[in-house]
C-alpha cells in the first residue's frame, strides 16, 4: 500500500452527499452536509445517530455504494491511500472487498438466497485472488472457523435460510473478511440480533479487528453497543458530526446539547423511578435545512447567534471537538 | 379529567377487589402446525407457548422479556384472542374469557393492545380522529360523542386535536403514530393495555417521550400494563414484576428488583450479563452464552435451556423443572433451585427451603 504507517487509514474532508430526485418538483435531500474525520489504522470509530442522521450514507460513501444515478457526492475521501471520489469503477471494484469491506444490518437480505454460504465466500476469494475452486473452498472453511461457526465444514453447504440469525451474521462477517481488508465498515450489524447473540457478535468483531489489525467504522443508534466497541465516538445530527470524542470522555461528559439529550434519553439501570430526559420535537427535514445550527429548534439553551450560521466543529479540549457555540464560543472557534 | 362522556361509555367495574388478579393465564398452550397438506402434512408443531401460567395484578406493569421465538408475542396475541389457544384458559378479573359471564365483545372493551409497527397497525385510509373514534362507535357511541372522545384522547397523548385530528397516518412521524395507537387503545376505557414492543421501532429520544407518556397515562387512567420487550433496560424502567420466557415457557418470574438484582435462573443471569456494559473500562470479555436459542419445533428434553446452560447436568435432560418459589418473592424453573431435584447445586432438604421462605 502507498500509505506510510503514520498516515490515516481513512481521511475524509468536507464530505457532502445529496440525493436528487428525478421527478420534477421533488426537493434534493441533503443527507450528509460536511463531514470531516480521520481514522488511524487499527482504530474503531463509532458513528452514533438516529434514523435519518446520515450515518449509513456516510458509511456507504466510503465505498461509493450510494446509488450512482441519484447521488451527488463532493469532498475528499481517501481510504488506504486510494482517492475514492475520483476512482474509476474498475478501481472501485478492486478497492471493494480488498481494502474495504462492509457488513450490513440484515444478513438475510445481504446474502444471496440461492447460493450456499460456502459458494458465496469462495466466489469473493476467487474474484480477488484468482485461486482455484478447491483452494477457495478451503479458504471459505478457514474463514467460517475464524468467525467461530460451529461444525463449519457442514455449514459450508448451508443456504442462508437454513442458518440462525447469529450464524448468518457470522457468515457475512466471514465474507467481508475473506480478502483481509484494512478497513471494515459495519452498518448496525447487531441491531437485528437477540441480546445474547448480539454480545457474541460484538466480542467476535472486537477480537477479529485486533487479530487482523483492521480499522473499523461502526454505525449504530445504540449507545451501549458503541460503549462496548468504540475507541472514539462521533455523534451525527442532520448530516453533520456535532461531537467527536474518545469513548470514555464522551460517556463521562457529553458536550453538545443533542449528545447530552441522547445520553439522558437512553434508558439504563439507574433510570427507574424518574422521568426520562427527552428531546422535544423532531429532527429537521433534510430537504430544507436551516441556515444556523440544525439542532437549534429543539435546543433548550438556544441563543440568537445559533440561528445565524452553523457553528464550526471546533476543538473542545484534549482530543475532542464539538459543534456548539456554548462549548466553543465564536472567538475560540476562530482561533482553532 | 372531565368524564362528560361517561354516560355513553361508562368505566368498567372492578369485580373481585384488589387482591384478585386482573388477568390469570392458566396452562396456556399454542402449537402451530407446520405447513403441508394431506399426505404431506407434517406432524411437527412449533411449540410457541407451552403450558404457560402467570398472574397480572391490578394496577401493576408486568414485563415479559425473552429472545425472538420465546413466545412472548404469541402470548400477547393469545391474551387478545387474536389467536385461539391449543389448550389452557385466560381468566379476566375472575371471569373466564369467552365464557357466559364475559363474552368476547365485553372482554375486548377491557383489554386493548399497542403493536410494535405503528404504521402497519393503523388504517391508512382513516384520519387519525376517525381511527380513534371507530371502536367507540362500534360499541354504541354516537359519532359526535366518539369524535369528542377522540379529541380528548389526542390531547391526552400530547397531539393537539385541531392540528393533528384530520391527518392521515402517513403524515405523522413514527413517534406520533405510536401516540395515536396508544390513544386508540384507550378509546374504550380499557383496564389492561398489552404493549407489544411499543418503543422498539422508535429512535432513542422518541422512545423516552413515549415511555414517559405511558407512565403518565397509567397513573391518570388507573391502568394495568402487560409490557413486552426484548430490551431489558426498558423493562427494568417500566415493570413492577418481570416474567422471563425461554422457548415458550416461564424461566423466572418475580419483582423487578429480585429479577435484576438476584437472578435465580441461569438464563436470566445470562440475559442480564449480555447487556452492553455502558462503561468502556469494564467491557465484557466473554459472551455469557454461546449460540442461538434452539428451534422451538424440537425443544430439548427436560429443561429447555440445558443445551446452552453452563450448569447443566444429566438430570436436567431427564426432568423438566417446575417453577419453584424462592426467597424474595420470585420463582424460577431451574433444578438448581428445586430441593431434592438431584442437581448438585440444589438445596438438600425441603425443611431448609421452608426456613428460608419463612
Amino acid at each position: 500500500m502507498t500509505s506510510a504507517p503514520d498516515t490515516p487509514l481513512v481521511h475524509v474532508r468536507d464530505l457532502r452527499v445529496a440525493f436528487e430526485s428525478r421527478e420534477p418538483g421533488v426537493a434534493t435531500v441533503a443527507a450528509v452536509n460536511g463531514v470531516d474525520f480521520d481514522l488511524a489504522p487499527r482504530e474503531t470509530l463509532c458513528i452514533l445517530g438516529e434514523s435519518g442522521s446520515g450515518k449509513s450514507v456516510t458509511l456507504r460513501a466510503l465505498m461509493r455504494l450510494n446509488p450512482a444515478r441519484t447521488t451527488r457526492m463532493s469532498g475528499t475521501v481517501r481510504v488506504a491511500g486510494q482517492d475514492i471520489a475520483s476512482a474509476s469503477e474498475a478501481q472501485m471494484t478492486a478497492v471493494r472487498g480488498r481494502s474495504v469491506a462492509m457488513i450490513f444490518q440484515e444478513p438475510m437480505t445481504a446474502l444471496d438466497p440461492v447460493f450456499s454460504i460456502g459458494t458465496q465466500i469462495a466466489e469473493t476469494v476467487r474474484r480477488h485472488e484468482g485461486i482455484d475452486r478447491a483452494a477457495a473452498r478451503r479458504r471459505a472453511l478457514q474463514l467460517l472457523e475464524l468467525v467461530q461457526v460451529p461444525s463449519a465444514a457442514r455449514r459450508l453447504d448451508a443456504y442462508p435460510h437454513e442458518l440462525s440469525g447469529g450464524l448468518r451474521q457470522r457468515a457475512m462477517i466471514a465474507m467481508a473478511l475473506s480478502c483481509r481488508p484494512r478497513l471494515l465498515l459495519a452498518d448496525e450489524p447487531t441491531t437485528a440480533l437477540d441480546a445474547t447473540v448480539q454480545i457474541q457478535v460484538l466480542l467476535l468483531l472486537r477480537e477479529l479487528q485486533r487479530e487482523m489489525g483492521m480499522g473499523l467504522i461502526f454505525v449504530t443508534h445504540d449507545l451501549g453497543v458503541a460503549s462496548e466497541v468504540a475507541d472514539r465516538i462521533a455523534v451525527m445530527y442532520a448530516g453533520r458530526f456535532v461531537e467527536e470524542a474518545g469513548v470514555s470522555d464522551f460517556l463521562r461528559q457529553p458536550m453538545h446539547p443533542y449528545a447530552q439529550g441522547l445520553l439522558g434519553a437512553t434508558v439504563h439501570a439507574g433510570s427507574r423511578g424518574r422521568p426520562l430526559v427527552t428531546i422535544a420535537g423532531a429532527p429537521p427535514r433534510l430537504d430544507r435545512l436551516p441556515a444556523g445550527c440544525a439542532f437549534a429548534a429543539r435546543c433548550d439553551r438556544v441563543m440568537p447567534a445559533c440561528l445565524d450560521a452553523m457553528p464550526a466543529l471546533a476543538a473542545a479540549g484534549a482530543d475532542r471537538s464539538a459543534r456548539c457555540l456554548l462549548v466553543t464560543p465564536p472567538r475560540t472557534a476562530l482561533a482553532a | 379529567m372531565p368524564t362528560n362522556h361517561a354516560a355513553h361509555l361508562p368505566p368498567l367495574p372492578d369485580l373481585g377487589g384488589p387482591a384478585q388478579p386482573l388477568l390469570s393465564v392458566r396452562h396456556l398452550t399454542k402449537h402451530f402446525a407446520l405447513a403441508g397438506r394431506g399426505l404431506r402434512r407434517s406432524r411437527d408443531v412449533v411449540r410457541a407457548v407451552d403450558d404457560l401460567g402467570f398472574d397480572l395484578r391490578k394496577g401493576e406493569t408486568l414485563g415479559i422479556v425473552g429472545e425472538s421465538g420465546c413466545g412472548k408475542s404469541t402470548t400477547s396475541r393469545l391474551i387478545m384472542s387474536l389467536l385461539a389457544p391449543t389448550a389452557g384458559e385466560i381468566v379476566f378479573d375472575g371471569q373466564v374469557v369467552g365464557g357466559r359471564a364475559l363474552p368476547m365483545k365485553d372482554y375486548r372493551r377491557q383489554v386493548q393492545m399497542v403493536f410494535q409497527d405503528s404504521h402497519a397497525s393503523l388504517n391508512p385510509r382513516l384520519s387519525i380522529e376517525n381511527a380513534i373514534a371507530f371502536a367507540p362507535q362500534v360499541h354504541g357511541l354516537a359519532r359526535r360523542d366518539a369524535l369528542a372522545r377522540a379529541h380528548e384522547l389526542l390531547d391526552a397523548v400530547g397531539l393537539a386535536p385541531a392540528q393533528f385530528g384530520a391527518r392521515f397516518p402517513h403524515q405523522l412521524s413514527g413517534g406520533q403514530r405510536q401516540r395515536v395507537n396508544i390513544a386508540r387503545a384507550l378509546a374504550l376505557r380499557p383496564r389492561l393495555l398489552i404493549l407489544d414492543e411499543p418503543v422498539s421501532a422508535l429512535d432513542k429520544s422518541v422512545e423516552a417521550q413515549v415511555l414517559n407518556l405511558l407512565v403518565d397515562l397509567k397513573a391518570r387512567y388507573g391502568l394495568s400494563y402487560l409490557f413486552i420487550s426484548h430490551d431489558l433496560n426498558v423493562v427494568q424502567y417500566m415493570a413492577d414484576r418481570v416474567l422471563v420466557m425461554y422457548l415458550g415457557k416461564v424461566a423466572e418470574v418475580g419483582a423487578v428488583d429480585a429479577i435484576y438484582g438476584r437472578p435465580a435462573h441461569p438464563y436470566t443471569a445470562a440475559l442480564l450479563a449480555s447487556r452492553p456494559s455502558m462503561d468502556p473500562a469494564r467491557r465484557r470479555t466473554r459472551p455469557p452464552l454461546q449460540g442461538d436459542p434452539p428451534n422451538p419445533i424440537d425443544p430439548p428434553s427436560g429443561c429447555r435451556f440445558r443445551t446452552r446452560c453452563a450448569h447443566a447436568e444429566a438430570v436436567c435432560a431427564a426432568q423438566e423443572p417446575a417453577l419453584a418459589v424462592l426467597a424474595g418473592g420470585h420463582a424460577a424453573a431451574c433444578l438448581m433451585n428445586a430441593p431434592g431435584s438431584g442437581h448438585r447445586a440444589a438445596p438438600v432438604r425441603r425443611v431448609e427451603a421452608a426456613r428460608v421462605l419463612a
